[in-house]
């Protein structure tokens, strides 16, 4: 009796390991929003009936997973998060190329690796999410400048994320370094530091944080901004700096080793489609593909102005401008 | 001269232990496979982190060490870090005893209801009141903004909202422990005092006070552990004020910086294993036991009106403070939009379901798997250690019991670094997340089966030894069954703790298997309070679920006594 019990106890656990193992699933790390990551997800499945197995993580943690596991690599595709941090795993030799016929017509210039390593696939501007009901009740002028951000009404009522985990973060860092030069970027840092009331691992956070008014301004992506905070109906506006900000290109690249490539193929393919494209609306991203449709009052690249990004750069500083930041700030 | 003399005998008797353990092979294998099994995932993930650390170009080497070391941002998580354990400790300490003391010596109302309250923070999940922190104290707060109207602000990120949140979190041990101290102490000690003419003051302060010192200082210590493996906690609240357990987390999930987080890890570990080795070798020698074997049933009450309500007050309050926390989550997992919109909606739920349904079934599936096997496990050891003699046995028993004092943090850094390679490549599989559940919380079953075995004549198990059974028979026939009570209370505790777990399996858990604890974390890391909310509350309905059908079972055995859950966690 004891013996069929046992007997009973392994098949079970083996029957549930073998239902896993069932139907291969193509295996991903995004850095999208979990909200929003399940969107586009669930209409891949439901369009390819491809099976995904996904985990979020914030991008600079994405890429310090994917180089922690480069020799046992878990996924085949990483989703979302800037270009630069593709372009740092890149540098390390992480991933592989691949070209996607769908996107190989409309893909030019900066939106995608030269060599095809990563593929872009949005577009969004780095701006300031603002608590208006604070601004209103402070009467402080909303803040429309770098400079702004300084101000001593708004001590300890700042928030962004760190630049080791965040994308976001990070990108912000190379902005201030490429639109004041890295000294200067480092000592504006230093002086906007009293002001900045905590950071978070990921990037958008601060927008809901403003948007409950623990903050009063979130320094993140012009989508998040509007997707998290003003059109979930928070009070909360975006703004953007007079001096000029920086941008992503959101981006997504197959992890070399992945045992799944030709399922993370159809998923890049799937994600160049109008189709899939115009699913970004519901996040306020903007679309590479032409055809596809902006949603209303999102942010895009003519809205704002923009200094010359070099992505490039900022990708392959990563490792130095994040040490330096460490050790100017002690975080 | 004596001691010498003792480890000849021991010295000597080595060869005969080994000769007899080669009479029975099913034992020495069963040994020889604990020893291995305890090996290679308590003791190896370890060793891996100092080798990192340790080691340069091959030789020992101080270098990197101290090179970490003269880096602010390593050194300012060590001081706030060991600053906020001893806050919370004293607090926590201070807590736990006047509430035990009430509890115990004091005629209060409600007792039974207090006493059930003080465990409650013990089943809480990660976060959980940290995230109830912010719904209730944060700028939007249900308190600051309804009730306060904003008048009063608290800062809550930082030290002050951690030790809050802390102190009510880990007063519970303080509780538990110095409850089982206080009813040790005999009565009649206390009796004897205030018939010589001693006032009720003076009693507490010359009798019951002395007589807790140890267990005082034994709650201190296990507060302060706690405090310093606290992850998820400062992973919302600590702003500005960067906690070890977090900065090494992020070192290595935002850089994979190995050797910074290594590095953090060995800080980390060095205070949790001095307040460990101080409790277990120091502390607890000193308790007085007062037990006579005399039943003495007359306590006394402290029955002055003025000690009796203050005391009622306090207990009022801190159950109170309990039930707003729990009661926010529950609220605030029904809200819409948290600070925006407050309609009532089951939209959160909806999420926990739909996305987190996967969550939800790896969870419970690695639970399922993990809680028995622990359990077991920890049995065979309690049994080898208490009822057999090999060499290495002491050795065994610290080793298992050394899991309790090493912060998950460590852990978790250990696992990626040890099982990350051939030939033990085991990230991304769920063997990892078992066996980390397994052994992270071996020490509490470990440590119950210990106690309950002592307590049992071994001459029932010699008899069936003598009638010819083996040592595997006698386990499973007669010692098992006898310690059954232990077994189920360790069975309990794994269980919370498997379905709570988060400061170790962080660093293993991967897109093919994920826990509840991880999608709290995701939820919070964006800021999704209501939904992190609605994560909570299911893990809570789980562990009441899974605690009852485990009385449930018991009760259908037949066994007598009642699971002492509590004691479990008091150990």
């Amino acid at each position: 009796m004891k013996r069929v019990k046992i007997i009973l106890a392994i098949s079970f656990v083996f029957f549930f390991s073998s239902q896993v193992m069932a139907q291969e699933a193509l295996r991903m790390y995004t850095s999208l929003d979990p909200n929003e990551a399940k969107v586009y997800i669930e209409a891949f499945i439901k369009d390819t009936g491809i099976k995904v197995d996904w985990v979020r993580m914030s991008a600079g943690e994405v890429l310090a997973r994917i180089k922690a596991e480069a020799k046992n690599p878990q996924v085949s595709i990483t989703y979302g998060g800037p270009s630069v941090e593709y372009i740092a795993a890149k540098k390390e030799g992480l991933l592989v190329p691949y070209k996607s016929p769908v996107g190989a017509p409309f893909l030019k210039g900066n939106l995608k690796d030269p060599e095809d390593f990563w593929t872009g696939f949005y577009f969004g501007a780095i701006g300031f999410g603002n608590n208006t009901a604070w601004f209103e009740k402070n009467k402080v002028p909303l803040p429309t400048s770098w400079q702004d951000l300084l101000r001593p009404e708004l001590k300890a009522n700042i928030s962004i994320a760190y630049p080791y985990t965040s994308g976001t973060s990070y990108t912000t860092l190379a902005t201030l370094a490429q639109l004041m030069g890295e000294d200067k970027a480092f000592d504006y840092w230093k002086k906007l530091e009293p002001n900045i009331h905590h950071y978070n691992t990921s990037g958008s956070a601060c927008i809901t944080q403003a948007g409950l008014g623990e903050i009063a301004v979130g320094i993140a992506f012009s989508h998040d901004i509007l997707a998290k905070g003003t059109s979930k109906g928070y009070p909360v506006k975006g703004t953007f700096p007079s001096e000029g900000t920086g941008y992503e290109i959101g981006a997504m690249g197959l992890v070399k080793g992945g045992k799944q490539h030709d399922l993370a193929k159809k998923f890049i393919d799937w994600s160049m489609s109008k189709r899939a494209q115009d699913l970004m609306q519901v996040w306020f991203r903007i679309p590479l593909n032409p055809e596809a449709t902006v949603a209303a009052g999102a942010t895009k690249a003519a809205d704002v102005k923009l200094i010359n990004y070099n992505d490039e750069w900022a990708g392959s500083n990563n490792k130095r401008l994040i040490e330096k930041w460490r050790q100017t700030i002690g975080k | 001269m004596q001691k010498t003399r003792r480890f000849v005998a021991y010295l000597k008797r080595i060869p005969s232990d080994i000769r007899k353990l080669f009479r029975e092979p099913l034992l020495l294998t069963g040994i020889v496979l604990v020893s291995a099994f305890l090996f290679i995932f308590i003791v190896f993930p370890l060793f891996k982190i100092f080798h990192l650390s340790f080691e340069d170009d091959g030789r020992l080497s101080l270098r990197i060490f101290f090179e970490l070391l003269s880096k602010d941002y390593n050194v300012q998580p060590l001081i706030h870090s060991l600053h906020l354990g001893v806050f919370v400790s004293i607090l926590g300490t201070v807590i736990g005893f006047v509430f035990a003391y009430a509890v115990t010596r004091v005629d209060i109302p409600w007792k039974r209801f207090f006493n059930v309250t003080a465990t409650f923070p013990i089943i809480a999940p990660p976060f959980m009141m940290a995230l109830a922190m912010i719904l209730l104290f944060g700028k939007q707060g249900f308190v600051s903004s309804m009730i306060l109207n904003n008048v009063i602000r608290f800062e809550i990120y930082g030290f002050n909202g951690l030790l809050a949140v802390e102190t009510l979190t880990y007063f519970s041990t303080a509780y538990l422990t110095l409850y089982g101290v206080l009813q040790a102490i005999d009565p009649a000690l206390e009796d004897a005092a205030l018939d010589l003419g001693a006032s009720k003051w003076h009693v507490f302060k010359r009798i019951t006070l002395p007589l807790a010192v140890p267990g005082i200082a034994s709650a201190f210590l296990l507060i302060f552990s706690q405090s310093l493996a606290d992850f998820g906690n400062p992973m919302i609240l600590a702003g500005n004020y960067t906690i070890l357990a977090t900065q090494a987390y992020l070192t290595i999930v935002g850089m994979y910086d190995m050797k910074g987080g290594a590095a953090l890890a060995i800080l980390l570990l060095i205070p949790s294993i001095i307040a460990f080795c101080l409790q277990k070798y120091w502390v607890s020698r000193k308790f007085y036991i007062t037990v006579t074997g005399k039943p003495s049933s007359t306590r006394i009450k402290m029955d002055h009106p003025v000690t009796k309500y203050g005391m009622f007050a306090i207990c009022l309050l801190l159950t109170a403070a309990i039930f707003l926390f729990y009661g926010m989550i529950i609220f605030g997992s029904f809200v819409k939009l948290w600070g925006a919109n407050h309609t009532p909606t089951l939209d959160n739920y909806i999420h926990v379901f739909t996305v987190g349904w996967g969550y939800i079934k790896d969870t419970l599936l690695l639970s399922a798997i993990a809680t028995p096997t622990a359990g077991l496990l920890a049995m065979i050891i309690a049994f080898l250690v208490v009822r057999k003699n090999f060499p290495g046995k002491r050795l065994m028993e610290l080793v298992s019991l050394l899991t309790f004092a090493v912060p998950g943090t460590v852990v978790g850094i250990g696992y990626i670094l040890a099982f990350n390679e051939y030939p033990l490549k085991l990230t991304g599989t769920a063997a990892i997340i078992i066996l980390l559940f397994i052994f992270r919380d071996l020490a509490v079953g470990v440590q119950t089966g210990i106690a309950e075995l002592q307590q049992i004549d071994p001459s029932i198990e010699e008899a069936a030894t003598d009638l010819g059974a083996d040592s595997a028979t006698t386990f499973r026939r007669i010692t098992l069954p006898l310690i059954t009570p232990a077994f189920y209370a360790g069975l309990a505790f794994t269980f919370v703790k498997c379905m709570t777990a988060i400061s170790a399996v962080i660093f293993v858990v991967s897109g093919k298997w994920n826990l509840i604890t991880i999608a709290i974390l995701g939820s919070v890391e964006n800021s999704d309070l209501a939904q992190a909310a609605a994560f909570s509350v299911v893990i809570i309905v789980f562990i009441l679920l899974a605690l009852w059908l485990i009385n449930f079972l018991v009760n259908l055995m037949g066994v007598k006594k009642k699971i002492s859950f509590e004691k479990a966690e008091a150990l």
